[in-house]
């Protein structure tokens, strides 16, 4: 659409002046292709039925914006949408936090440094494997692990399964311990830190701690804001630690708007409330990004 | 690229005659066209259907779907085996997988006309995914090919929407008490027979061999189903009629007072207790240690599931299918349901010899002694004393089986099993059942105001 | 002296740390090679790790079972990497030439394209599920013995969060480069392979090794486009022996999990070398 507009634009100018300004596009060509033929379709459609109460299987007998009235109105979504937020704000800080820290760590000259990076590398391999959900409930069962261990100390741990907000604590736990990702990415933006800027702090007399809030920090500052953007995409459409661990229980308390979407998508077959419900995801999710890129020039340092 | 001349071979001989199947599944196209020609004359004149023949002649693929596990793959596949031995000329091409995922494959597929020939359906597919019998063939138009007579008349009711008999029920089930003795033994009681040994025995536990242990465990479904046993035999009618509830709230408060003095009692756990052991409604029973280690020593499940249960015990020696228990004096209660069904897609060319290869798996020697009870006891008459003889039936669900059968009094209701129901969490018996044991309703009564306004509005969806 | 003893204390610090947190990465890990030696009874009894009676049985399972001959371990493997490593490639490729142009040039409307691009990041999956099925079965890829529908919008870099990481990085790499290539007489094009490339060599392999690592573990699209049990991947073939009534041998399942990310784990060994030596080189040319 914009190629449209730019040949307007440039008029009567030469073809090639043109492409000189619009080099940029033509490495578009591919993406611009796959966004028109894979994507538009499935986005538009789901648009659409979000104005409908459409079923697969009984078709469509209304439209209107009644999905999006009973996503503002009805208990089950509410809580949901609020229990997404709590989620996301909880894992997010925690997640970077953390995977800078031991990307940090690893980024000194450690022996046995390749084993430690797979060994940190191994939960996001496992993923949502089956393992992983007989584990959580034996680590986190009245009577596993944790509160054993907790026994032992003198405390009585809580019943994180029972227990609403427990529940999804140990869901956030779960994708904080998935660290690996993030980390693997900021050691990439570490090592790109030019080992200058280090020996010239040190010569200056500064101390680790400021040479990393006034060195590492901005430098690596590109890469914390695409961990911050993805994390928080991913944060609000997680799916797979509800689904494999609590099933979104107990009493709803760990079922994610994602969780919904599905049950409402596949289980009930209800399209145009998974389809709302997913664009009101979609929406809010946008208006967080569209905030923070916004919060980009006051912190996030671009070499151009 | 050859598939598709030969598509535009065969829809250049029979255009318009194709027209009539809808979309078409595009592994038989390649067929010979007279094949194609039959069957597409099947689908557009389907009011005489009478003298419907199996082709045996022309070279004919078929597909077919199903889930399972190992043993059901593995016996599917042989009984496929025998049927192309039968009909040399009829290839039957398998696609098969766990039951993880396979729901939301198969409704895609079955939305976009894609699905296989024939299909292992679950019951509340058809009237999920077919409610005007728009997806899966009528199976009385092939009464010819499948003896039908062979199947009681309520299994082939409850699998009739529409007016339509969408799919053959191949197997029925119902709810049962599956009983760990070894733990009765050590609480120094019989298993429960009645609603008063259920009773004593929850006391005896708590005494003998204390708090965290419970001679019956149930899940919010599992209590949903048992209220109902309790009620349709205390009142002598069943749950659900013509599409409306029988019971008004009051009645159903009193069924959830009867699950609340099961708790109450210390007969079973609470929900949250359950939670906190592990169990929810993605880990079932059979998978939390309390279970394993005989902590929680009954639970009252499908016929089918009784392996899934023994297997799991840590020392199964004890494992017994109990007997169903008589709540009222008006009626046994209870209900049974068809477990899964084999269907045939309207996008089946070949629906004579899908027919015939339905037929084959369940009543005809060859195919069902090889099935056996893969699939549940055979709901096939003809089907249950070959697989017997065939000394192919697990003698658990056999028992298990024949105990419910015996027993029950009503059908079921297929609105009973709607997601909007039975969904957890999320669904109306999970919030209700749920909600009562996290107390987080004043009283019963309350709740059962909001168990019957879910089943009323999923009853007036259902009817839409 | 002193800075002696500090610099002790901070590497103990270090390797503290290290190993504290890696233990509890690497525990689960533990715990399922421990599982597939056990029982059925014995996996949800505890969570120690060392088995009372191994078994090997899961494993004999795991690597005998082939329904009908239709399908085992193997082949099921062997399925995975061949649209896997096309897939890879592919999404290397593509969003690295979008990423360029994004980052590089300026254009009217790219702020525009960028931000539609960035918004598909957000629309949850679930919900395109089914009208990108209907898609596809209009393509005719359903069941494609090529696993079309899995590998070919890679080629287009419709994996968003790979362009974008790419941009991320690209942005960090400082124009002057650019410049001197042009001056250099390098289109482009060129400049792309030969300047920009090795410089993004540690984020390219970061990019390709994340690919490779979600798309062997993806289970909704094979489960959606696969149907012909030969052609199963791995990710449906642990699924294929999980059966809810008949119970089933959980040792079997978890060492089938375990030997299918046994190859992801080699590759991540292997590929982070690549990825922190790829960006010495690149800072030297730099």
């Amino acid at each position: 659409m914009s190629a449209a507009t730019a040949t307007k634009a440039s008029g009567r100018t030469p073809f090639k002046k043109w492409c000189d300004e619009n080099v940029g596009l033509f490495f578009l060509i591919p993406w611009i292709i796959g966004f028109l033929v894979f994507k538009v379709y499935p986005f538009a459609s789901s648009l659409f039925y979000s104005f409908t109460d459409m079923n697969f299987f009984k078709g469509i007998h209304q439209y209107g914006i009644m999905n999006y009235v009973e996503i503002f109105t009805d208990k089950a979504t509410t809580t949901s949408l609020l229990i997404t937020f709590k989620y996301a704000f909880i894992t997010v800080p925690l997640k970077l936090v953390f995977a800078l820290f031991i990307a940090y760590i690893l980024n000194f000259k450690i022996k046995f440094v390749n084993l430690f990076r797979t060994i940190y590398y191994i939960p996001s391999i496992l993923g949502g494997s089956v393992a992983i959900a007989v584990l959580w409930r034996a680590l986190f069962r009245d009577d596993g692990v944790i509160n054993t261990l907790l026994g032992y100390m003198g405390i009585q741990g809580p019943s994180w399964l029972a227990d609403r907000s427990w529940a999804l604590f140990i869901i956030c736990l779960l994708r904080v311990w998935q660290f690996g990702s993030a980390m693997v990415l900021f050691l990439a933006a570490l090592k790109g830190v030019s080992a200058d800027l280090y020996e010239a702090a040190t010569i200056d007399g500064a101390s680790k701690t400021r040479q990393f809030f006034s060195i590492t920090v901005p430098m690596i500052t590109p890469v914390i804001f695409y961990n911050l953007v993805t994390q928080i995409a991913q944060a609000f459409q997680e799916f797979n630690g509800p689904y494999i661990i609590t099933g979104g229980g107990p009493r709803n308390a760990t079922t994610l708007v994602s969780l919904l979407v599905y049950n409402y998508a596949f289980k009930s077959n209800e399209m145009g409330m998974a389809c709302a419900l997913a664009w009101v995801m979609f929406v809010i999710v946008c208006i967080l990004t569209v905030i923070a890129f916004a919060s980009q020039k006051h912190w996030v340092y671009y070499a151009d | 690229m050859k598939k598709a001349i030969a598509l535009a071979l065969v829809g250049a001989m029979s255009v318009g005659l194709l027209a009539g199947c809808g979309g078409g599944s595009s592994s038989s196209a390649a067929a010979s066209s007279a094949a194609s020609t039959e069957a597409a004359s099947e689908a557009t004149s389907p009011a005489e259907p009478a003298g419907a023949t199996v082709n045996t002649t022309d070279p004919i693929t078929l597909t077919m779907s199903w889930w399972g596990g190992d043993s059901r793959h593995e016996a599917y596949q042989n009984a496929l085996a025998a049927f192309s031995e039968k009909y040399p000329n009829i290839t039957v091409e398998a696609s098969y997988g766990a039951w993880s995922g396979w729901e939301d494959k198969k409704s895609a597929q079955l939305y976009s006309n894609s699905a296989e020939d024939v299909m292992q359906v679950n019951w509340n597919w058809l009237s999920q995914y077919s409610p005007d019998g728009s997806k899966f063939v009528d199976l009385n138009q092939y009464s010819d090919i499948i003896d039908l007579t062979q199947f009681s008349q309520a299994s082939l009711d409850a699998c009739t929407v529409a007016g339509e008999l969408q799919a053959v029920p191949v197997s029925m089930t119902g709810r049962i008490f599956y009983w760990n003795t070894k733990t009765f033994e050590a609480a120094g009681v019989d298993y429960p027979k009645t609603l008063d040994d259920l009773m004593a025995a929850g006391k005896a536990f708590q005494e003998k061999l204390g708090d965290d242990y419970y001679p019956l465990a149930l899940g919010e479904y599992d209590r949903m189903i048992l209220m109902t046993f309790y009620l349709e035999s205390v009142y002598g009618k069943p749950w659900v009629e013509n599409g409306e509830l029988q019971y008004t709230a009051e009645e159903v408060a009193t069924g959830l007072d009867f699950i609340e003095s099961l708790e109450d009692n210390h007969v079973i756990p609470s929900i949250p207790t359950m939670n906190g052991k592990g169990i929810d409604a993605n880990n079932s029973i059979d998978k939390s240690q309390v279970w394993i280690d005989g902590t929680y020593a009954g639970i009252f499940e499908w016929d089918s599931s009784a392996n899934k249960y023994q297997s799991a015990l840590a020392d199964n020696s004890g494992f017994v299918v109990g007997d169903e228990i008589k709540f009222g004096d008006k009626a046994n209660g209870g209900f049974s349901k068809v477990s899964m069904g084999l269907a045939i897609t309207e996008t089946c060319q070949h629906p004579a010899e899908a027919a015939a290869l339905i037929n084959f798996l369940l009543n005809e020697e060859a195919g069902a002694s090889i099935m056996g009870s893969e699939c549940g006891i055979p709901n096939s008459a003809a089907g249950l004393s070959i697989a017997e003889a065939a000394d192919k039936v697990k003698p658990l669900v056999k028992e298990a089986n024949s105990k419910v059968m015996a027993f029950v009094d009503f059908p079921l209701d297929p609105t009973y099993e709607s997601t909007d129901l039975k969904a957890n969490p999320g669904g109306t018996y999970a919030d209700v059942f749920g909600g009562l044991s996290y107390d987080e309703y004043d009283s019963t009564a309350e709740a059962a105001e909001d168990l019957v306004d879910g089943i009323e509005d999923a009853l007036a969806s259902a009817a839409q | 002296m002193k800075l002696e003893t500090r610099h002790k204390i901070a590497r103990f610090f270090q390797y503290f740390v290290l190993i504290a947190v890696g233990f509890i990465m690497i525990y689960p890990l533990l715990w399922m090679i421990g599982a597939t030696f056990k029982s059925n009874a014995e996996i949800f009894s505890g969570i120690g790790f060392i088995p009372k009676n191994p078994t090997l049985e899961g494993y004999k399972l795991a690597v005998t079972q082939n329904y009908g001959g239709d399908i085992n371990i193997w082949r099921a493997m062997l399925n995975t990497y061949s649209f896997v490593f096309p897939k890879v490639i592919f999404t290397v490729i593509s969003s690295v030439i979008a990423a360029y142009g994004f980052s590089r040039f300026k254009f009217k409307g790219r702020d525009i394209l960028f931000s539609i691009m960035i918004s598909t990041l957000f629309l949850p999956q679930v919900v395109l599920n089914v009208p990108q099925y209907l898609m596809y079965n209009t393509f005719g890829w359903i069941d494609s013995p090529w696993y079309l529908p899995l590998w070919v919008p890679s080629l287009f870099a419709t994996e968003t969060y790979f362009v974008y990481q790419l941009v991320q990085f690209m942005r960090s790499i400082p124009h002057d480069l650019d410049e001197a290539a042009a001056i250099d007489g390098c289109g482009p094009v060129k400049t792309l392979y030969k300047i920009i490339c090795p410089m993004l060599s540690p984020s390219l392999v970061a990019c390709g090794l994340f690919q490779f690592m979600w798309s062997c573990n993806d289970f909704m699209g094979p489960l959606l486009y696969v149907s012909t049990p030969r052609k199963y991947p791995m990710s449906i073939f642990v699924k294929l022996s999980m059966d809810a009534d008949n119970g089933f041998s959980w040792n079997r399942i978890l060492a089938l999990s375990l030997i299918s990310i046994i190859p992801q784990l080699i590759v991540f060994f292997a590929a982070q070398d690549s990825f922190i030596d790829g960006i010495a080189a690149g800072s030297v040319k730099g």
